[in-house]
């Protein structure tokens, strides 16, 4: 079985990278199963998303915990210690990565048993959709093309099917990319992986504790410190101060509560936790938030 | 283009039962939504919106009006359709006692969710089985496949003369509502052939024909007697279960029976299970047998009626089983494991030991590790039930959580 991992974020075309991916695998005449995994996020949030693939009855379910082939559709997760997405890799696993560095740099950085595969996704992206970060397809394709089990007709035929409501205009133009990914890539060899042999779980028997700890209580406040949503931004907020006349209406719409008035009365926006959802840009009545592309504000500020 | 190679595609569980309804040419839906149900009928809305499914979807206030709206569409004689979970399921209980005792045929979804508190989006089967004795005909699908099916085969059943009352089949949430297997869609005409449209045995709702169905009974006989009724139509369902298998089979293939045997045969140790971990359990049983383990597992698809004599009947010589619930009746224990265990009572060839397991309880995985402890827990002539899957790395994992809630 080929055990198949995407990462990414909400918004990105994760779940549907999964879902071509299971398609042309079924289409080649193989088993497949596909499952993303998703809860109370929203857009930015880390997502993660599976295809199993198989000869055989797949008779696995839920999450894959031990990937022969992980693909990270966005660069900055690397760093994500939740998102953690090379967790479970191990000698027999291929990490591709959408990202211009050199692989042997990440292979350090992320302390891989194995020589990573880089590939300028976003780019080939923006080149055929206009858009850097819907990566659906292009991520697709690169896990198609690695596994070296899925011709090209079927995987065009996959996209097809799942973009079935696309207009021919958006379908060609992904199937364009879909082919360009496909000729750019090479298959890996994948090894089929032991099967390790069963040993008991340790079971316990736990011991009635006082009801405060017993119950779901949560006394600590302002725990939210801990997980800085700050990177599920695709978009910027940027406050102009030369237009802003301290109104203080973004201060009262915004969501998150992430901006604050600063010492001097003026509005200040907590770039930690802020999840980048614009609606104060929408509401400020001066027009003074500006919105940026995540991406590019990172690429100036290196 | 070729969609769907011999009518086989990648369907979710929630798609797949969407497909089951409009196969089966479902005529009204009133839905509410809530994760991770949302799909079916946000899939079936599209369906009328577009002019697949002919009749009325109605988007509800809540889901008490949403099986009361059910209920009372399937009293004029048509075919309806609709979906829930957890919260859901429990909110809309009063209407679900009630329409079933009205005994007319529908068909719901339930996609299993653990119930609050505290707070889960992911499966457990407290849901479904808080629907146990309402008087529904409950099946319970492993896989995507299933669903569509059953959902068909259940309109069959529902609607039969001698049933005439409403099926409940259920999914997983998550595991199998959002995840893509292949499945087989039977072309329409065939579908259409299976199943036609619904002819009811009894007398509906007209303008032309007033009449009563929540009648009052007071003194306990009259109202007992109606009990009695419902008891018996509902047993009733599994001959009727049976039959519509045999002619399910014919037409589409696949053979079902109240209860799946894997490996059972020459089994000792037996796992039973329902739902899509029984899959899990299944490549468990393949594991354990190579490292010399006689392992077998009996899925239950059907809870309602409850198959006691042909689970008997195959456990009957096993020496030892483990029910596995993922539910918990807190101060008893698993919610299945008696009904198991009365369905052994007085056999002569009664497994040596019946070993009560809980796992899975708000979607915790259940390890194939797992299954080698509750062979071990089986052996130990000490070992007394509920045994609860959980592990030093639960217990660390919680530990941490702990931390960051807790001053
Ligand atoms: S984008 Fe604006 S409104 Fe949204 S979370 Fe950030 S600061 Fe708040
Ligand atoms: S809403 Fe606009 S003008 Fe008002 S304080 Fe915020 S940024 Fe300034």
């Amino acid at each position: 079985m080929l055990r198949v991992r995407f990462h990414g974020r909400g918004g990105q075309g994760i779940k549907t990278a999964s879902q071509v991916l299971g398609t042309a695998a079924f289409l080649s005449g193989f088993q497949a199963q596909d499952f993303p995994l998703y809860g109370a996020e929203r857009r930015g949030a880390p997502i993660v998303a599976f295809t199993r693939i198989d000869k055989e009855p797949i008779l696995e379910r839920g999450p894959v915990a031990f990937p022969d082939l992980i693909l990270v559709g966005d660069e900055t997760l690397l760093e994500d210690s939740q998102a953690a997405p090379a967790c479970g890799a191990d000698a027999l696993t291929t990490l591709l990565v959408n990202s211009t560095k050199a692989p042997n740099s990440l292979k350090d950085k992320l302390n891989l048993l194995t020589m990573p595969v880089t590939c300028g996704l976003t780019k080939l992206c923006l080149k055929h959709l206009n858009a850097g970060m819907i990566l659906s397809t292009a991520l697709a394709a690169a896990a198609a093309r690695l596994t070296g089990l899925i011709p090209l007709n079927h995987l065009l035929e996959a996209v097809e099917i799942e973009l079935a409501e696309f207009s021919p205009e958006q379908l060609q133009k992904n199937l364009d990319l879909v082919r360009e990914v496909f000729e750019l890539l090479n298959p890996v060899v994948f090894q089929e992986r032991e099967e390790a042999g069963l040993f008991p779980s340790k079971l316990m028997a736990l011991e009635q504790q006082e009801v405060r700890d017993a119950a779901p209580l949560i006394t600590a406040t302002g725990n939210m410190n801990l997980r800085k949503t700050g990177n599920w931004r695709i978009h910027r907020p940027e406050i102009d101060y030369e237009e802003c006349n301290h109104c203080m209406i973004c201060y009262a719409r915004c969501p998150e509560g992430v901006i604050k008035e600063d010492a001097e009365g003026k509005p200040e926006i907590d770039y930690d936790h802020c999840k980048g959802c614009m609606i104060c840009a929408q509401e400020c009545p001066k027009h003074a938030i500006k919105t940026l592309w995540e991406m590019d504000y990172e690429h100036q500020s290196q | 283009m070729n969609i769907n190679r011999s009518n086989k595609r990648m369907l979710t569980g929630n798609k797949a039962a969407a497909w089951g309804a409009r196969l089966a040419g479902v005529e009204y839906v009133p839905a509410f939504p809530i994760t991770p149900q949302t799909e079916i009928v946000e899939t079936l809305s599209q369906w009328f919106a577009g002019g697949t499914l002919k009749g009325k979807f109605t988007n509800m206030d809540s889901e008490h009006s949403m099986f009361m709206a059910a209920g009372s569409a399937a009293a004029t004689g048509v075919r309806v359709f609709t979906a829930s979970s957890s919260q859901g399921i429990l909110y809309g209980m009063e209407s679900l006692y009630t329409v079933t005792g009205w005994r007319v045929p529908f068909v719901m979804v339930n996609v299993s969710r653990g119930l609050a508190t505290p707070i889960t989006l992911e499966a457990d089967h407290n849901d479904v089985m808080s629907t146990r004795d309402c008087g529904l005909i409950q099946l319970h699908a492993e896989t995507c496949q299933e669903i569509l099916d059953f959902v068909l085969m259940g309109y069959k059943i529902a609607e039969h003369p001698l049933v005439s009352v409403p099926v409940l089949v259920n999914m997983d949430g998550f595991v199998l509502s959002f995840s893509r297997e292949p499945v087989v869609i039977p072309d329409e005409k065939s579908a259409r052939d299976f199943l036609p449209a619904f002819q009811p045995a009894q007398p509906v709702f007209q303008a032309s024909l007033p009449m009563a169905r929540a009648s009052a009974v007071f003194g306990g006989g009259t109202y007992t007697y109606f009990r009695i009724q419902q008891d018996l139509a509902v047993r009733q369902a599994e001959t009727v279960f049976n039959e519509t298998a045999v002619e399910f089979a014919d037409r589409f293939g696949r053979h079902y029976e109240p209860l799946e045997r894997f490996h059972l045969d020459d089994a000792e140790v037996v796992f039973v299970m329902s739902n899509s971990f029984a899959t899990k359990g299944k490549s468990a049983v393949l594991r354990l047998r190579k490292q010399g383990v006689k392992a077998g597992l009996l899925k239950i698809r059907m809870f309602r009626p409850f198959p006691d004599e042909a689970v008997a009947n195959a456990l009957k010589g096993r020496a030892k089983v483990a029910v596995i619930d993922q539910n918990l009746a807190p101060g008893m224990g698993g919610i299945t494991y008696p009904e198991i265990v009365a369905a052994m009572y007085g056999r002569d060839d009664c497994p040596q030991k019946i070993l009560s397991v809980i796992g899975g309880l708000g979607g915790k995985d259940i390890k194939e590790n797992d299954f080698l402890s509750i062979v071990e827990k089986l052996n130990d002539p000490e070992s007394k039930g509920p045994v609860f899957l959980y592990d030093e790395g639960d217990w660390k994992q919680f530990q941490q959580m702990q931390k960051i809630a807790q001053l």
